[in-house]
């Protein structure tokens, strides 16, 4: 098979599947993304408002929340007056 | 697989591209061998590359060692394979061994790599970042960290949907799926082996409660926190995002404890600790931070200084060792433990504990020689077989050990270690000419 630079990535797909987990993982990822992305278009919110409205284990929420303000969707807003926990808002 | 075999002659294989195998390389390419350095990870650095400070002198730890392992990157007599693992090492005759070597796909052209970083953004997929010990999340097209050395891509192959995102974004067009696994047969001289060791799980110690309780983290995970590239804007709870206020330090998990088979002494873990704590205070100047011991063992230059030096920043230390550890609802958690000096038993509640885990013995290495015994000591660290005259000697001739391959140790003690295999090393390849 001949392999063009930059395409090379379809000379793999022929040869190997995608596992079926690698496809869920992303598919669960974009749905969180989306969510958490909807809900801080309305308002910041903290760790604990987000879990609240998303239903999820708060420790799930800090890791989503963290791997998006990593890759800038995200970013840290004010603390609380007990100095406790952040809110987070949207990236502009 | 390729179906050629590839062929190499070096004078020396170090196998582990940490601090005390990269040491060990440097010494030896100064000297004028050829060195090959075969790292399992996708950069070279070890443990030390991820630390945020050094004990006792709080040098920043990055600061120590990106000049080092840019210094073994570009010392042209140093040949590094990231990526890549020893499968086995025959000695076929009395000065001279044969290994094969097993060389992984980063599905990126090193060479071609300028570390844009583009394909990271432009990758859809999310999993655990294994060198932010899985507080954050990581792309499947990254670069491992940000002071890698290797500072090139790689392709988590495992979780990657081969959508081909990363390889348009790409401005070198240095992606390339088509790479394969590459064998090799590396003739050499010698061995230096600095496999390091491993640091203890404590999902081994069930009433510690780690895994179960989202805010009972590891050292490591602490360290992480604590480091210039850290995965929180500040330190934080993984379990709920809260800032802790009462930080409590367990010492020796997995050390000294004879219960779970590892009844040595990590060396570090005090140390460590109350380093840690010196940071968190300057961190989190409010934080009540507690570390709970069995005995300090400041046995090093300015170790009992530092120790002296956190007691007086105000850090609480109590001999006691810890029963049991149990969830609050709003995730505080209750250590139970037996207060030595006043023979009780209390409960004390904290935000967040830290568990300061141990270092086990690494045995990758004890079954690379098929044909050789390469005996290991009673903790399965390598056996120094003349430990006071010849520390880097090992029960195979020719073969050498540095660092925390050979047992538990500090930073300053793995580069003495290291300076001391490549002197045996060298004497050997002389007295072998």
């Amino acid at each position: 098979m001949e392999v063009e630079k930059g395409k090379t990535f379809k000379y793999l797909r022929e040869k190997r599947d995608v596992s079926q987990e690698a496809k869920d993982n992303l598919k669960s990822f974009n749905q969180i993304k989306k969510t958490i992305l909807d809900l801080l278009k309305e308002s910041d919110l903290t760790v604990d408002q987000l879990t609240q409205k998303i239903g999820m284990p708060k420790n799930e929420v800090v890791f989503y929340l963290m791997s998006l303000v990593k890759f800038g969707f995200v970013q840290t807003g004010a603390i609380d007056d007990m100095d406790e926990y952040f809110s987070y808002k949207l990236k502009k | 697989m390729q179906e050629q075999i590839k062929e190499a002659s070096y004078d020396v294989l170090v196998i582990g591209g940490g601090i005390a195998g990269g040491e060990a390389a440097l010494n030896l390419a100064n000297n004028g061998f050829k060195v090959l350095i075969i790292e399992k990870d996708l950069s070279i650095g070890g443990k030390m590359i991820l630390l945020s400070k050094v004990f006792p002198t709080l040098d920043c730890s990055a600061c120590i060692t990106t000049p080092k392992v840019s210094e073994i990157s570009r010392q042209p007599g140093i040949t590094i394979f990231t990526g890549s693992e020893v499968k086995k090492i025959i000695k076929k005759t009395e000065n001279s061994f044969e290994a094969e070597v097993l060389k992984n796909p980063r599905y990126v052209i090193v060479e071609e790599c300028t570390a844009c970083q583009l394909c990271e953004q432009a990758c859809p997929v999310v999993v655990k970042d294994e060198y932010q010990f899985n507080l954050v999340g990581r792309k499947a097209a990254f670069i491992p960290f940000t002071i890698a050395s290797p500072k090139v891509a790689a392709i988590d192959i495992g979780n990657c949907i081969l959508c081909g995102a990363c390889e348009k974004a790409c401005p070198p067009k240095c992606i390339d799926f088509t790479q394969e696994k590459e064998e090799y047969t590396i003739k050499i001289k010698s061995v230096i082996i600095a496999t390091g060791f491993k640091l203890f799980d404590p999902l081994m110690i069930p009433r510690y409660g780690f895994g179960l309780f989202k805010n009972i983290i590891t050292s490591m995970q602490m360290e992480r926190q604590l480091a210039p590239t850290r995965p929180f804007n500040t330190i934080l709870r993984p379990g709920d995002g809260k800032v802790p206020c009462k930080v409590a330090y367990v010492l020796c998990t997995g050390s000294r404890d004879a219960t779970i088979g590892n009844p040595v002494c990590s060396q570090i873990c005090c140390m460590y600790s109350i380093k840690q704590a010196q940071l968190l205070m300057g961190a989190l100047p409010m934080a009540d931070v507690t570390i709970y011991y069995l005995n300090i063992r400041s046995f090093g230059k300015g170790f009992e200084e530092f120790y002296e030096q956190a007691k007086g920043m105000g850090v609480n230390f109590i001999k006691g060792k810890i029963g049991r550890i149990s969830e609050k609802e709003n995730g505080n958690l209750i250590l139970r433990y037996e207060d030595i000096n006043e023979n009780k038993v209390k409960e004390t509640e904290h935000d967040i504990v830290v568990l300061s885990v141990g270092v086990i013995a690494n045995r990758d290495a004890a079954t690379l020689f098929p044909d050789e015994q390469l005996k290991l000591d009673a903790f399965n660290f390598i056996n120094q077989t003349d430990p006071l005259a010849s520390p880097a000697r090992t029960s195979i001739e020719g073969v050498f050990v540095a660092g925390t391959a050979s047992g538990p140790m500090d930073i300053p003690d793995s580069i003495l270690s290291a300076g001391s295999a490549s002197a045996e090393a060298m004497s050997y390849l002389i007295q072998n000419k």
